[in-house]
């Protein structure tokens, strides 16, 4: 009973939706519309089941003496954001808007910017012209590199076309083939879970 | 101390290319591609007033070339006397979304309810993409800071993605991909992008198949923007470090396989 029941809940709620999907009937869009409610109120309980675990997590970790320092601040910037924005608010010009700002939103771009950092040791270290397949993918780089730059133009007028046509063509078929065997794998997949095939949502088979 | 090695000198090398070009703050002319002018004509070709919906798609990580894109097209919309209506489907962008609308709305002067409204965030982006396709007023009550949706003169006519000219996702990733698939395909409403570089190839599909109208990608879209609306700003500056970026990483490419063909070579005469 225990995992009947969540497959037939599965079953049912993945025949509504694909159902309601081509009907336009007031009664559809209702069903639709209230479970659209109930999936997001579920994705919210979600966030505050996250919260909690990685809370228990580090306190935890705390209490053993791991990597205190860093689980601390943590905890701190976890609790702190919620407080200030219950007792300041959340508009411009309150502490919370302060701590986004100047702290959380500099922090991820500087992470997300030692990107450049290896991308200029990779070019230097493991970009070479190996083979011919390696050599076309090392072109295509350097055109599209210029032509995303501006200085493309004044190397040649001809540089954003070429970069504009590798965009158009051979990168385009190669995403769409992508595209195409992601949709396929979506539809088996979510087949597999609606007939009850694939279970590893469950928890796995005991 | 530790010696310097190579791959050292070349972070180095970075930050210092990069540096000296932004203080030289040197001019260089951008031309537009068809993609910006795209983007940048169907926002022209819109009727003064057309209410468009701005949803904030993207994190605080990528907020340097978030933010010139964003702003371009923002002063573009609203210098035309669009109305705005601004939402969120990941929590980051939320408060960035925000603060970018109440500052280039100051811009200006155009008034918070009447010209723009900002909704703010909602979890699970496709359960709220599917569902403001039935109400937008069901799926936010309340605006951002808590007042209720009828309270708002722009809100009042405005019930689903009928009464909207088009979504314009501002994007760092594939969250774009879902407006397509679900508000697009299923509620038929006109799905714009401005989206990081990176994912530009991710979207193109869609931009050939028309399932996203138009898009602009990058610093270098925001420049190219900015030189189609006539307003200088973070696009164009970018642009300046982005260049010299480019052609440093360029330069390393090529030592490092000039480098690879001399030993190459000296190991076949050994």
């Amino acid at each position: 009973m225990a995992r009947k029941f969540p497959l037939a809940v599965c079953f049912l709620f993945g025949v509504v939706m694909f159902l309601q999907y081509f009907s336009q009937h007031e009664a559809a869009r209702a069903v639709n519309q209230a479970i659209l409610d109930y999936w997001q109120i579920v994705f919210a309980f979600t966030l505050i089941l996250g919260v909690f675990s990685f809370a228990r997590n580090n306190v935890t970790e705390v209490r053993r003496g791991r990597d205190r320092v860093y689980r601390i601040v943590g905890l701190a910037g976890l609790l702190s954001m919620p407080v200030l924005a219950l007792i300041w608010g959340i508009k411009a010009d309150t502490p919370f808007m302060w701590m986004f700002e100047n702290v959380q939103a500099p922090m991820q771009s500087t992470v997300f910017a030692l990107l450049a950092i290896f991308v200029a040791s990779a070019s230097f270290r493991g970009f070479r012209a190996r083979s011919l397949p390696a050599a076309v993918l090392l072109i295509s780089a350097t055109v599209m590199l210029l032509s995303r730059s501006n200085i493309g133009g004044f190397f040649s007028d001809v540089l954003p076309d070429v970069a504009n046509w590798i965009r158009d063509y051979p990168s385009m078929a190669a995403r769409r083939a992508i595209l195409i065997g992601i949709g396929l794998g979506s539809l088996t997949t979510s087949l597999r879970v609606m007939v009850g095939i694939e279970r590893t949502w469950l928890g796995g088979e005991k | 101390m530790r010696r310097l090695q190579a791959r050292h000198y070349t972070f180095l090398g970075l930050a210092v290319v990069i540096t000296v070009t932004m203080l030289l703050n040197i001019r260089l002319d951008t031309r537009v591609s068809p993609y910006t002018r795209a983007l940048h004509d169907y926002i022209e070709s819109l009727p003064p007033g057309s209410v468009l919906m701005v949803s904030f798609d993207h994190e605080a990580s990528s907020l340097p070339e978030i933010r010139p894109i964003a702003r371009s097209v923002l002063r573009h919309a609203f210098r035309k006397g669009h109305r705005l209506i601004g939402v969120s489907l990941l929590a980051e962008g939320t408060l960035i979304g925000y603060r970018l609308m109440q500052e280039t709305a100051a811009e200006y002067g155009r008034q918070y309810g009447s010209d723009y409204v900002y909704l703010g965030f909602r979890p699970q982006y496709i359960a709220a993409i599917l569902a403001m396709g039935e109400s937008i007023r069901d799926t936010y009550p309340r605006d951002y800071l808590g007042r209720p949706y009828d309270q708002f003169e722009l809100l009042r006519s405005v019930e689903n993605y009928d009464d909207v000219a088009a979504v314009l996702s501002i994007a760092d990733g594939s969250l774009t991909t879902h407006w397509m698939e679900y508000g697009q395909a299923r509620y038929g409403v006109v799905v714009l992008g401005a989206v990081t570089a990176a994912m530009a190839t991710t979207y193109d599909p869609y931009l050939a198949s028309a399932q996203m109208h138009a898009m602009m990608a990058g610093l270098r879209g925001a420049a190219e923007y900015e030189k189609l609306i006539g307003i200088g700003g973070g696009g164009a500056r970018g642009m300046l470090a982005q260049s010299s970026a480019h052609l440093y990483v360029i330069l390393l490419i090529v030592l490092g396989n000039v480098a690879y063909f001399v030993r190459r070579r000296e190991g076949r005469r050994d």
